[in-house]
């Protein structure tokens, strides 16, 4: 089975920095680039139409203040969801999901529908918080440094004694905190790949490194993710 | 594409698990791997890895901002004219 998700579209480089409420380790810097979507099909799925979101488009695009609500409704949930789970801090997601909205009011005029609108505000908003945490950031860290293997992190190589499997035992709730608490760079790529369907060669692009980085970043965060679930599943056990 | 050779069968769990960032983005079937035939620790890895991607993909947006954020945005576009708002209003 692939684990590869769906595609989303178009690239602005940016830059990153240690964040959050976990915020502890240093990753990745860019720069930045264009925003118009190139077209996409796969993401219909976690993108479907939306009943009336054209006319509103159309209506915000004309400057109608009720249209632009609409679509501020329509959307609001996703984009602060995705700002939420990139920076694991409900009042700095705020803040962004505030931040990527003015940033539409301010752009809509210029997209052009080549891909779903979804997809391109969501894009939007990504490239809000990869700002965000570039303008944070202390020292820069590249983020070839933080791929480095770790013992942490690194995949287990022993053969041991059979472990606890995961399947089938991982509710929302577990997994949306295990995410919360994968160190920052894991969890961006991870978000960005696993949950909002991302390619690799877009977050490279987006994060400013390669693409056998983001995949190694995206292998160690699922390994991080289940030593954070089999450590959550020990301790239910135990209580 | 990954093509399965006769030297998988003799993989050991490192090499093996060294691999796998590499086949998880191949289109390799990875249940047919030689060394998952024979190894019950990179297999469970394997499920463990291919649930957790599983879940994520179903994770839905389900939460909602404050409403002082469409607060702040209505304030701000106010303050900003019709040309648009230069920057987001302070949180409340």
């Amino acid at each position: 089975m692939s684990l590869t998700a769906q595609k989303i579209r178009n690239s602005r480089p940016l830059g990153v920095h240690p964040h959050g409420k976990i915020g502890m380790e240093r990753f990745v810097l860019m720069n930045a680039g264009p925003t118009q979507p190139r077209p996409a099909n796969q993401h219909l799925r976690r993108n479907p139409p939306i009943a009336g979101e054209q006319e509103a488009i159309t209506k915000a695009q004309n400057g109608d203040g009720r249209a632009f609500e609409t679509l501020y409704a329509m959307h609001k949930r996703r984009v602060y969801s995705l700002c939420l789970r990139m920076l694991g801090n409900v009042a700095e997601a705020e803040d962004l999901t505030q931040e990527a909205f003015l940033q539409l009011y301010r752009k809509i005029g210029t997209f052009r529908g080549d891909s779903a609108f979804s997809t391109w505000l969501h894009r939007l908003a990504v490239n809000v918080v990869l700002m965000h945490l570039r303008r944070k950031g202390l020292p820069q860290v590249s983020l070839e440094e933080t791929l480095e293997p770790s013992q942490d992190d690194g995949p287990r190589k022993d053969i041991g004694a059979r472990d606890l499997t995961l399947s089938g035992s991982i509710d929302r709730v577990t997994l949306e905190r295990a995410i919360e608490n994968l160190p920052p760079g894991y969890r961006l790529v991870f978000v960005l790949h696993d949950v909002e369907g991302y390619e690799h060669n877009e977050i490279a692009e987006m994060l400013d490194c390669s693409i056998g980085n983001s995949k190694s970043q995206l292998h160690k965060a699922r390994m991080k993710l289940r030593d954070l679930l089999k450590t959550g599943q020990r301790k239910e056990q135990i209580a | 594409m990954i093509v399965m050779r006769a030297a998988d069968k003799t993989m050991t769990c490192a090499e093996f698990q060294d691999a796998l960032p590499e086949l998880f983005e191949s289109q390799v079937d990875l249940s047919g791997h030689e060394h998952l035939k024979t190894c019950e620790n990179c297999a469970a890895l394997v499920r463990d890895l291919e649930y957790i991607a599983s879940q994520a993909r179903l994770l839905l947006p389900i939460q909602d901002p404050s409403p002082a954020v469409w607060e702040n945005i209505q304030q701000a576009i106010r303050q900003g004219g019709s040309s648009g708002p230069a920057a987001p209003a302070p949180r409340k």
